[in-house]
C-alpha cells in the first residue's frame, strides 16, 4: 500500500497504522471512555440526506469561502493538532506547506513541535494559532503577541480542554511524549524501524512554543494528559476569553462551544466565530456531535457569528451537509493527520487534493456554483 | 492482566471472568431470558447527548449529594447484591470498607453472607438494608428488628422479585449457592484453584439473615431461583408495604418501581425514596430500562421523594445523564461486583476511585462544579 493508492480517509488511516508505532497511532485514532462520541461524530452525517438540483448549468464551481477574515480556496481547513513531529519527522512544516499550496488554513496548536516563528518562515499561506490558557498568564500573553508579530491571521481559544479527557488507549499503550518505552510499546517501536530512525535522527522533539516557559516543555517525560492537567487553567472563565479577544484585536474563534447559551455569549464578548466541536471525541464522551447540534446553533446565532464545524468529517459530502445547514466552513484533524503520517507533506497534499476533488464533484452533482448557494433546501433529515 | 491494568468496567469484568469459576461469573454477568433488557439498560444512555457549557471556572468540583437525609461524597452508591462471599472471600466486608472509604452508601442484601451486626460494627458510614418479603412473618420481623438494632439508615423493600427471574445461564452452568458440582462446573472450579482454596479456607459460607428460618428440610444448599419461588410471599401487596414502612419508622424505599402510578403510590404510603430499577435486567426481560423511564418518574414524583436511577451504569457520563434528568443519585451492582471478584477490597476501591475521577473530570468538561447545577438543559435527545 502506498500514497497513490490512498483514495479516502480509511486508506490513509491504514497506511498510517502501518507506518506508526502503535502508541502513536492510537493517540491519534483514539477517543475518550467508550468512544461513543468519537463514533457518533461521523455517523451523525448519515442522518441527513442531500437533495440535488438538476440542470443548473454549474460549469466550474467556485469552492472559495471567507472565514475569520480570510478568503480560503476551499471550505475545509486543517484543525490545530498537537505534536505533529511525532506523526512525521517534518511535522507542522509539512502541514503548513501543504495547506499553503491548497490555499487554506493551517492551524498551529499551542502544543506544536515547531515554533510560531519557524512556521511563519516556511509558509506564507493563511495561518491560525490555537491557544490554551495556561496558569502562567505571561505565557498566554507571550503567545498572543508572537502570533501577531509573525503574521498569523487569526486566533482560536480552545475551551473544551480544562481537564484532559480519559483516553484509555493511551493508558494501555503507555503513550507519553517523548514516547516512554514499556515492553509492549518497545515491540511496536522495534517493528517500525523507519519511524524510529527518523524520529531519532531529525531535530529534537520539543514543544517549541512553550519550552522556554515550562522547564518541562522541552522534554516532558510525562504524558500530555499530565501536562494539560498541570499547565492549563481550569479556572478559565469568560473574562479570560474576553481578555484574549481584546489583546489579539483580530479575527477570533472559541473552539469547543456546544450550547446555545455559550454561542450567544461568544457574540457578546466579540468573538468572530465559534468552532462547534467536541475535540474529535477526545474529551467528554457521551457529548453531542457537532453536526447533530448544528441546526440548533444556526437557528439561534446564524448570521451573527461564523460557525465552523469540526469532528468526524471524512468526505466532501460531510462538508457540504454542514454548509447546507448553515456552517461557514469545516475543519478536520484525524483526516489530515493520518495523511501526514502516511506521507509527510506529500501525504497532506494528497488528502487535500482528494477532498478538493470530492467537493468539486459533489457541488456539480448538487447543481451548485458557489458555496453561498448551498442552503437548507439541499438537505433533508431522515426519520 | 492485573488490577493495575483495569481502567474501566469491561477491564474489571474481564479480570473477574478469569478469576471466578464460570457458574459464579455467569451468575453475576447474566440476566433474564434473552438479556434484551440487560443490554438496553446500558445502551439507553447512548440515545441522549450531553451538551457542555464552557468558560465556567471549574477548578473545584463538589460531587456530594444528599439522599434519605444522608450526605454522601459521591452521587452514587453500591446497590445491595446477594452472596458476595461467593465472589470474593471477603465479600461484604470488602465492599463495606470500600464504601466507607469513599463515604457513600452501602446496600446490604437480605441474602448477604455477612451479618448486619458485623457490618455495623465495622463501618459507620450510611447503610441500607435490602428486604425481601418472606412468607415466614417471623423471619420478616427478625430481619427488620436486626437491621434497626444495627442502626441501618435506610430500608429498601425489593418489589420486582416476587418470583425468580429466568436466568438461563444459571440453568446451563448449574449455579446454586453454595455451588453444586455438576460435571461442567466441576471442570470450571478445578481450573480456578485459588477461588476454591479461598472459598474452602476463609470461613464458612453462611446466609446469616435467613438461615435460622429455613423451613425444615431445606438447607442453605438451595438454588437462588428456588429461594425466590418457595420462600418469598407472592401475595405481597401495597398494604404489606405500608405496614412495613410504618414498622420500620425511618427512611423507607421501594426498590424496583417502574410505573408512574406505582411511584405515586409509593409517595402515598410514606416512602422517602424509590429505586427506578429492573434488577439489572435479571427479572422481567423486555421491561423498560430505568434511564428510559426516568424522566416520567421524576416529573411525577421528583419533588416528593428521592428518585434513584439504578442499572446499566458503566461510566461517570452515564451518571451525569441520569442526574441531569433529575435523579437524586445513581446506584449499581455490577459496577462494583466485578471489581470485588477481581481483587476484593482493593478492587472495589480502585473501581470507586475511577468512577470518582471520571465524575470529576466529566463535571469539569460539562462546566459544572456542583451536582445541583446539572439540569435537562445539559441534554439533547437524539431525533
Ligand atoms: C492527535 C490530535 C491532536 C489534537 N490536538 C489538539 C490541540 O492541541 N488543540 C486543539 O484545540 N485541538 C486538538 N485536537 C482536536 C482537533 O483540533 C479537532 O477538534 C478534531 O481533530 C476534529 O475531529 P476529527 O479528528 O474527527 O476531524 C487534536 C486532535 C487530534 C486527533
Ligand atoms: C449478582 C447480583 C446479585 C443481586 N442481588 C440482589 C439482591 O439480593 N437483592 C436485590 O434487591 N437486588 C439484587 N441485585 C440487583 C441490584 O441491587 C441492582 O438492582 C442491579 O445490580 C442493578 O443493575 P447493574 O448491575 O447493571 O448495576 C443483584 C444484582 C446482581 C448483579
Amino acid at each position: 500500500m502506498s500514497l497513490k493508492n490512498c483514495y479516502n480517509f480509511e486508506d490513509f488511516r491504514k497506511l498510517a497504522k502501518k507506518n506508526l508505532p502503535a502508541p502513536i497511532f492510537h493517540y491519534i485514532d483514539g477517543g475518550s471512555d467508550d468512544e461513543v462520541t468519537l463514533k457518533r461524530n461521523t455517523e451523525s452525517f448519515s442522518k441527513y440526506d442531500l437533495v440535488p438540483n438538476i440542470l443548473a448549468s454549474v460549469g466550474e464551481p467556485d469552492l472559495s469561502t471567507t472565514v475569520l477574515g480570510t478568503k480560503i480556496d476551499m471550505p475545509l481547513f486543517l484543525s490545530p493538532t498537537a505534536m505533529q513531529r511525532l506523526y512525521h519527522h517534518d511535522g507542522d512544516k509539512a502541514s503548513a506547506r501543504a495547506a499553503e499550496k491548497y490555499g487554506t488554513f493551517y492551524s498551529m496548536s499551542t502544543m506544536a513541535t515547531s515554533s510560531i516563528e519557524q512556521i511563519a518562515n516556511v509558509s506564507g499561506g493563511p495561518k491560525m494559532f490555537q491557544l490554551y490558557i495556561h496558569k502562567d498568564q505571561a505565557l498566554t500573553d507571550n503567545l498572543i503577541d508572537r502570533c501577531k508579530s509573525s503574521g498569523f491571521k487569526s486566533l482560536c481559544l480552545t475551551v473544551d480542554t480544562v481537564v484532559a479527557g480519559n483516553r484509555e488507549r493511551d493508558h494501555r499503550w503507555g503513550f507519553t511524549t517523548p514516547p516512554k518505552l514499556t515492553l509492549k510499546s518497545l515491540m511496536s517501536f522495534i517493528t517500525h524501524p523507519k519511524w524510529t530512525f527518523n524520529y531519532l535522527t531529525h531535530e529534537k522533539f520539543e514543544l517549541a512554543n512553550v519550552s522556554h516557559f515550562t522547564k518541562k516543555g522541552s522534554s516532558i517525560a510525562k504524558g500530555v494528559m499530565e501536562y494539560i492537567n498541570e499547565q492549563y487553567d481550569p479556572a478559565m472563565s469568560w473574562k479570560d476569553a474576553e481578555y484574549c479577544v481584546k489583546r489579539w484585536k483580530g479575527p477570533f474563534a472559541l473552539k469547543g462551544v456546544m450550547s446555545v447559551e455559550d454561542a450567544k455569549r461568544a457574540i457578546d464578548i466579540g468573538a468572530s466565530a465559534i468552532m462547534l466541536s467536541n475535540h474529535g471525541g477526545r474529551q467528554l464522551d457521551g457529548s453531542r456531535s457537532p453536526f447533530d447540534q448544528l441546526k440548533t446553533i444556526v437557528d439561534a446565532v446564524g448570521g451573527k457569528i461564523e460557525i465552523i464545524v469540526d469532528g468526524g468529517i471524512r468526505r466532501g459530502t460531510h462538508v457540504l451537509k454542514a454548509l447546507s445547514l448553515g456552517a461557514t466552513a469545516c475543519s478536520f484533524g484525524k483526516g489530515f493527520l493520518f495523511a501526514l503520517s502516511a506521507g509527510g507533506q506529500k501525504g497532506v497534499e494528497t488528502i487535500l487534493q482528494r477532498m478538493k476533488e470530492e467537493l468539486r464533484r459533489d457541488m456539480i452533482l448538487l447543481g451548485k456554483k458557489k458555496i453561498e448557494d448551498l442552503g437548507e433546501e439541499n438537505i433533508a433529515i431522515r426519520n | 492482566m492485573s488490577l493495575k491494568n483495569c481502567h474501566n468496567f469491561s477491564d474489571f469484568r474481564k479480570l473477574a471472568k478469569r478469576k471466578l469459576p464460570s457458574p459464579i461469573f455467569h451468575y453475576i454477568d447474566g440476566a433474564a431470558d434473552d438479556e434484551v433488557t440487560y443490554a438496553r439498560n446500558t445502551s439507553a444512555f447512548d440515545d441522549v447527548d450531553l451538551v457542555p457549557n464552557v468558560l465556567r471556572g471549574v477548578e473545584n468540583v463538589d460531587l456530594s449529594t444528599t439522599i434519605f437525609g444522608k450526605k454522601l461524597d459521591l452521587p452514587f452508591y453500591l446497590a445491595p447484591t446477594a452472596l458476595q462471599r461467593l465472589f470474593h472471600y471477603d465479600g461484604e466486608r470488602a465492599v463495606g470498607k470500600a464504601a466507607q472509604k469513599f463515604n457513600t452508601m452501602f446496600g446490604v442484601s437480605a441474602l448477604a453472607t455477612v451479618s448486619v451486626e458485623e457490618i455495623s460494627s465495622m463501618i459507620d458510614t450510611p447503610k441500607m438494608f435490602q428486604f425481601y418479603f418472606h412468607k415466614d412473618r417471623g423471619l420478616n420481623t427478625s430481619c427488620l428488628e436486626r437491621a434497626k438494632a444495627a442502626k441501618f439508615d435506610v430500608m429498601a423493600l425489593t418489589v420486582d422479585t416476587i418470583t425468580g427471574g429466568n436466568r438461563e445461564r444459571d440453568l446451563r452452568t448449574g449455579f446454586t449457592s453454595p455451588p453444586k458440582l455438576t460435571l461442567a462446573s466441576l471442570f470450571s472450579f478445578a481450573t480456578k484453584p485459588m477461588w476454591g482454596i479461598n472459598y474452602l479456607t476463609k470461613g464458612k459460607f453462611e446466609l446469616p439473615h435467613i438461615q435460622d428460618h429455613l423451613e425444615a428440610g431445606t438447607s442453605t444448599n438451595t438454588s437462588i431461583g428456588n429461594y425466590f419461588s418457595t420462600m418469598l410471599d407472592q401475595s405481597m401487596n401495597w398494604k404489606d408495604a405500608e405496614k412495613l414502612c410504618a414498622q420500620w419508622g425511618g427512611h423507607f424505599a421501594l426498590k424496583g418501581v417502574m410505573s408512574v402510578e406505582d411511584a405515586k403510590r409509593a409517595v402515598d404510603i410514606g416512602c422517602t425514596g424509590i429505586m427506578v430499577s429492573n434488577h439489572g435486567g435479571r427479572q422481567l426481560d423486555g421491561s423498560r430500562s430505568p434511564f428510559d423511564q426516568l424522566a416520567e418518574i421524576v416529573d411525577a414524583v421528583g419533588d416528593k421523594l428521592d428518585v434513584i436511577c439504578e442499572g446499566g451504569i458503566h461510566r461517570g457520563t452515564h451518571m451525569l445523564k441520569a442526574l441531569s434528568l433529575g435523579a437524586k443519585a445513581c446506584s449499581g451492582g455490577r459496577l462494583y461486583l466485578y471489581a470485588l471478584a477481581a481483587a476484593g477490597q482493593a478492587g472495589v476501591e480502585r473501581a470507586l476511585g475511577q468512577y470518582k475521577a471520571e465524575l470529576e473530570r466529566d463535571m469539569k468538561l460539562m462546566g459544572c462544579t456542583k451536582i445541583s447545577e446539572l439540569s435537562r438543559k445539559n441534554l439533547r435527545f437524539r431525533g
